[in-house]
């Protein structure tokens, strides 16, 4: 055996012998639990018969996605090219007041040309669109998003509204193109019709040889911060835009036969403009001479959770992981400063003298037993958790098999580090509460206050130098940024990739342990 | 009962940790207030007096730290069977170490406060402020009549938030003794301490069933007590109402600690 | 200040004391008193139930049944209880980062005293040097000092103290004891809990033997003495022709022999006789001048004659033989050697 497997089983023994800790242990795995299975939350889905189950489309990546429009169409065959003015584009917003709108556009709105390979919800896509505040995107299969200019016939209207128009490009009518060969789509924009600029090109793999091919208009779930002091909070509602499209032409393979108007997503239920919200009655398709003027609300995008979506995700069961962190803490740290409440350093020191060796055999145990009950407890809470919330009528956000996976690690991961790092902390302070306490005010803290009272910018500051970056590692729905959202710590979403969250608190644990073992070795026992 | 609290105050004083202590809990409360109230863009109509006593929520974790020491310390070294041996009526022990909780957190938490409404004054922008964004467009009307940037704000000045907080802090001192004596253990009792003060206002945050939402925040220590710093009344918890059920708490756990430690063996 | 001495009541009264802690029984029906003017050894086999007694005591623990009285009342009612009893029980129980004088100064805050008394008491500790350094610097002998002034802090007319030469010095030990009789002559009770048999056979005037949480002898030293000793002798008889240099090899053979004839010699004069086993006789009921006469009438030569004077050390391990469980047969002159007394 080596000397460093002889000090690690001694360490274990150490710990498995207190039964405190043992307890609190089983206590860490225990309270996550019970908070991811406590049937707090109730919703309405499933829950007044059938039909009033709770399902979003499904796009051709297999994510859930938001698909709601004003769409004016026809079915072509093979490949062709549309092109079409659009001379203006205006909206109504929510307002601060929820009876009184007010004029403007929601950053995402669109308005352009669509090619998809039919009107059923989900189905693949690619669209070339202005929109409120982004300019002109070429969009595919809902979460591709390429840039092209900036500007458009939205910006004059977006100057009091959605705030952060880049103003570079110009202002007013733009002329857009989308051209089919093949299962390739390209997409192009001009400012006037003559000179011509190509934004890029999507592939639709599996196109029909018939697609549907038109102008849409739509208008996302708008929201907006408020912050009343140190209150923050989110208010948000359906918007609704209407587009006007002249210089409608069809040319190259195509042959046009007649327009049709059509609200895709629009004829929702009650349940359903739950679900998707955006449906406010104003939808119209309106047609004077050349002139198509659209009228639309909702949005083409992945659906996403928070205040522009609807549902919770998965990392909103595994809120009990703060609590089980606590106890994670002051196991890590105790088992530090234990040493020091009567002597048993001299001991243990005299039993094995690397230092190093015992703050590492240590770390390695109180590392292992963390993870172990954080593995253990999160496996259960997101196998169970979200069956016991859609049993309530919550809707969960369906999570890829991989990504539980990584939070499953990463709830573990988070409890073994914050144990080590009060263990580090324990060692070098030699004090148990103080040790507790700065480990609490590093790890948790900056959580608390990102989600209660920090503005975005120093909430999303902390969490990317804090130890609490590491909290990404429960992130379950992915950001996008073609989808205007309150992305906030609340709502499960955080600034750093989960990865590099990870990293953040690792490198905050080698830190503390780095001091602790000199210091271990600077100080007599 | 004079005597017992001669003598708890003689050992608060002459614990070379405590005032220490109290000096960071004033330092870092200040601190984090400054920190906010020189960064904070705050929209008009926001709670300047709430947004400058930011640092009560990071000074209130050192105040834990206080209280759980005055009782979590003797347990520790075992000097507890020498406190209980010179005064046997050990409920007295605990009252007047309350008593000296009392009076030092009060003091410290006085400075503090007064530091945080201080750089409030001078740090945070005059209510009016520049409109930033589309979202204070709508209210920018409400405070246009008073631009004066970069001028000390009277409006971050209000005294309910300010007295509100001082006893908040010593109430949070309290609930830290009572706990502590309870637990016998100081890092436990300081990690219970922080539970309910830190993860239980992340809880309710996290949890998105309203219901429970408006239970938890009726009931959590931290969240009651600190609706006090609400200028405008806070819809759900009335602030002397939250510093009452506040004070709940805290007597709460002193007479649980004062129950156990007169029935346990020392 | 001089107490009224014997005539006194007795200080603490340890009335049939029951306590258990889970399975295990620490008291078992506890009775003893200490009494003013005398040194009470309290001693016995570590899980005797002396410390928990001696908490019993002080309040720190409840007793299930029974009651410990401090001057006629229980520890817990009384006002200022440092001013009836001063103790020690734990030396390393003060706060670490406290000075000594002001751990003393809190302790006499407690009990409505002031610094002066807490100088006074440095003095007679020998601490007054030491007063302004942090106490959690200090050396367990150092920590004794410090808790032994505690306990005087109140010029209490009873003292507890629990193994208060642990970690003491020769010095220290001396200082200690002619402190303690000093107090006992001032007319103070003085509990004195020690594993150390020999300090206590010289300044205890009573000891308090207990054993399995009960007491199993309360008696003055010198009446124990008396009891354990029993009066007996031992005899190393040799072969007559070993007398005066014979081999080595020969007084071997020959001193068998010799044993046998001693034996019956002593056993027809009355006494009841042991083999000891290294050849030598262990002889009760007769006393060392009668052996020596019995022995020289018959002719029976003998290099050593050895009357017994019982220590309290004898006493002691007699006495805790059946508490310590201890079911070897008994050795001759020895009795039992708990060398695994738990």
């Amino acid at each position: 055996m080596t000397a460093f497997a002889r000090t690690l089983r001694a360490e274990w023994t150490k710990f498995r012998t207190v039964r405190g800790w043992v307890l609190a242990s089983v206590a860490t795995a225990a309270l996550i639990v019970a908070f991811g299975l406590v049937p707090g939350m109730r919703g309405s889905c499933g829950k007044t018969g059938p039909g009033s189950e709770c399902r979003l489309p499904v796009g051709p990546g297999g994510q859930e996605v938001s698909d709601s429009y004003t769409y004016f169409h026809q079915p072509l065959s093979g490949d062709g090219t549309i092109t079409v003015r659009v001379g203006a584009l205006t909206g109504l917003l929510p307002g601060d007041d929820p009876n009184q709108p007010r004029h403007g556009l929601a950053p995402w709105t669109k308005a352009g040309l669509l090619l998809r390979a039919g009107t059923v919800q989900g189905s693949s896509y690619a669209a070339v669109t202005t929109t409120g505040a982004h300019g002109t995107r070429l969009q595919y299969d809902y979460t591709h998003d390429l840039a092209g200019q900036p500007g458009g016939p939205g910006q004059p209207d977006t100057s009091d509204a959605a705030g952060g128009s880049s103003g570079t490009g110009s202002a007013g009518p733009r002329w857009l193109r989308l051209a089919r060969t093949g299962d390739t789509i390209r997409g192009a924009e001009s400012p006037d019709g003559v000179r011509w600029t190509m934004i890029g090109s999507a592939r639709l793999p599996g196109l029909a040889t018939t697609v549907q091919v038109g102008l849409f208009v739509t208008s996302p779930q708008y929201s907006g911060e408020v912050h009343r002091g140190l209150a923050s909070g989110a208010f948000g509602g359906p918007s609704q835009a209407t587009g006007t499209f002249d210089h409608l032409a069809i040319a190259g393979g195509w042959t046009g036969t007649a327009w049709q108007p059509d609200v895709v997503g629009g004829e929702r239920d009650a349940v359903g403009d739950q679900l998707d919200g955006p449906a406010t009655g104003a939808e119209s398709v309106e047609r004077v001479g050349d002139i198509v003027r659209l009228t639309g609300s909702g949005d083409i995008a992945p659906a996403v959770v928070g205040a522009a979506g609807l549902g919770v995700s998965l990392s909103q069961t595994l809120v009990g992981t703060f609590v089980g962190l606590i106890v994670a803490v002051v196991v890590g740290c105790v088992f530090g400063t234990a040493e020091y409440r009567r002597g048993l350093v001299r001991t243990t020191l005299l039993a094995s003298p690397g230092r190093t060796r015992v703050l590492a055999a240590k770390a390695a145990v109180v590392g292992t037993v963390m993870f172990g009950a954080g593995l253990a407890a999160a496996a259960v809470v997101v196998v169970l958790g979200q069956r016991v919330l859609r049993g309530n009528g919550v809707y969960v956000h369906p999570t890829p098999t991989l990504t539980e996976v990584r939070i499953v690690a990463g709830t573990a991961a988070l409890l073994a580090l914050a144990a080590v790092l009060a263990l580090g902390l324990g060692t070098l302070l030699r004090r148990g509460v103080t040790a507790v306490t700065l480990a609490i005010v590093l790890v948790v803290l900056p959580y608390l206050l990102a989600v209660t009272v920090l503005p975005a910018g120093p909430a999303r500051w902390l969490l990317r130098v804090s130890p609490a970056s590491a909290f990404a590692l429960q992130q379950a729905t992915p950001e996008y940024p073609q989808v205007a959202n309150l992305y906030t710590p609340v709502n499960g979403y955080f600034p750093l990739a989960p990865w590099a969250g990870l990293a953040v608190l690792v490198s905050w644990v080698a830190v503390a342990l780095a001091v602790a073992a000199l210091a271990l070795h600077r100080r007599d026992a | 009962m004079g005597c017992v609290l001669r003598a708890e105050w003689t050992k608060a004083r002459t614990s070379p940790g405590m005032s220490s202590l109290l000096a960071t809990m004033v330092v870092v409360t200040v601190a984090l207030s400054a920190a906010v109230a020189a960064t904070a863009d705050p929209l008009p109509g926001a709670d300047l007096p709430k947004l400058g006593l930011t640092g009560v929520q990071l000074g209130q974790a050192v105040v834990a730290v206080f209280g759980v020491l005055v009782m979590g310390e003797e347990y520790a070294t075992g000097l507890v069977t020498v406190t209980v041996t010179a005064v046997p009526h050990r409920a007295m022990v605990l009252a007047a170490k309350a008593a000296v909780v009392i009076g030092l957190v009060a003091a410290a938490a006085t400075v503090a406060v007064a530091g945080c409404v201080l750089v409030g004054w001078l740090l945070v922008p005059t209510g009016a402020g520049v409109p930033t964004g589309a979202l204070s467009s709508a209210a920018a009307g409400l405070h246009a009549e008073v631009p004066v940037p970069a001028a000390p704000s009277p409006d971050a000045v209000a005294v309910r938030p300010a007295v509100g907080s001082v006893l908040y802090l010593v109430l949070i001192g309290l609930l830290s003794l009572g706990v502590a004596t309870s637990v016998r253990s100081s890092a436990v009792g300081v990690g219970i301490v922080l539970a309910l003060l830190y993860v239980l206002p992340i809880v309710t945050a996290v949890v998105a069933d309203p219901t429970w939402q408006r239970h938890l925040r009726q009931l959590g220590p931290a969240s009651v007590g600190l609706a006090v710093q609400a200028s405008t009344a806070d819809p759900e918890i009335g602030p002397w109402t939250g510093l009452g059920i506040l004070v709940l708490w805290a007597v709460g756990a002193l007479l649980a600690a004062a129950i156990l430690l007169a029935r346990r063996d020392v | 200040m001089v107490f009224p001495s014997l005539l006194a009541h007795p200080t603490i009264t340890v009335t049939g004391l029951h306590k258990r802690f889970g399975a295990t029984t620490a008291l078992d029906g506890m009775t003893f008193a200490v009494r003013p003017g005398q040194v009470t050894g309290f001693v016995g086999p570590n899980g005797a139930g002396k410390s928990t007694t001696l908490r019993i005591i002080l309040g720190l623990d409840a007793a299930d049944t029974g009651e410990a009285l401090v001057d006629g009342q229980p520890y817990r009612a009384l006002r200022h209880p440092l001013r009836h009893v001063g103790s020690l029980l734990d030396a390393s129980a003060l706060g670490p980062g406290r000075t000594a004088r002001n751990h003393l100064l809190w302790l006499a805050h407690s009990q409505g005293l002031g610094a002066r008394r807490v100088d006074e008491v440095l003095e007679t500790t020998g601490l007054t040097s030491a007063a302004r350094r942090r106490a959690g610097g200090f050396s367990l002998g150092m920590r004794q000092r410090l808790g032994i002034a505690a306990a005087l802090l109140g010029d209490p007319p009873t003292l507890l103290l629990d193994e208060p030469f642990n970690g003491m010095d020769p010095e220290g030990i001396i200082w200690l004891r002619r402190l303690i009789r000093s107090l006992a002559a001032d007319g103070r009770a003085v509990l004195l809990s020690s594993h150390l048999m020999r300090q206590l056979e010289d300044i205890a005037d009573r000891v308090v033997v207990v054993g399995r949480g009960r007491v199993l002898a309360d008696a003055a030293v010198g009446d124990l003495l008396t009891t354990v000793s029993d009066g007996r002798v031992t005899v190393r008889p040799v072969a007559p022709m070993a007398v005066g240099g014979g081999e080595a090899e020969a007084a071997a053979v020959a001193g068998a022999g010799a044993l046998d004839v001693a034996t019956a010699v002593l056993v027809d004069g009355g006494g009841s006789v042991l083999p000891a086993g290294d050849g030598s006789l262990v002889v009760a009921g007769l006393s060392a001048e009668a052996i020596a006469a019995l022995l020289g009438r018959h002719g029976v030569p003998f290099s050593e004659l050895t009357a017994h004077r019982a220590t309290l050390e004898d006493a002691y391990l007699q006495l805790t033989e059946q508490a310590v469980d201890y079911r070897a047969p008994a050795v001759a002159d020895r009795g039992v050697l708990p060398a695994d007394a738990r």
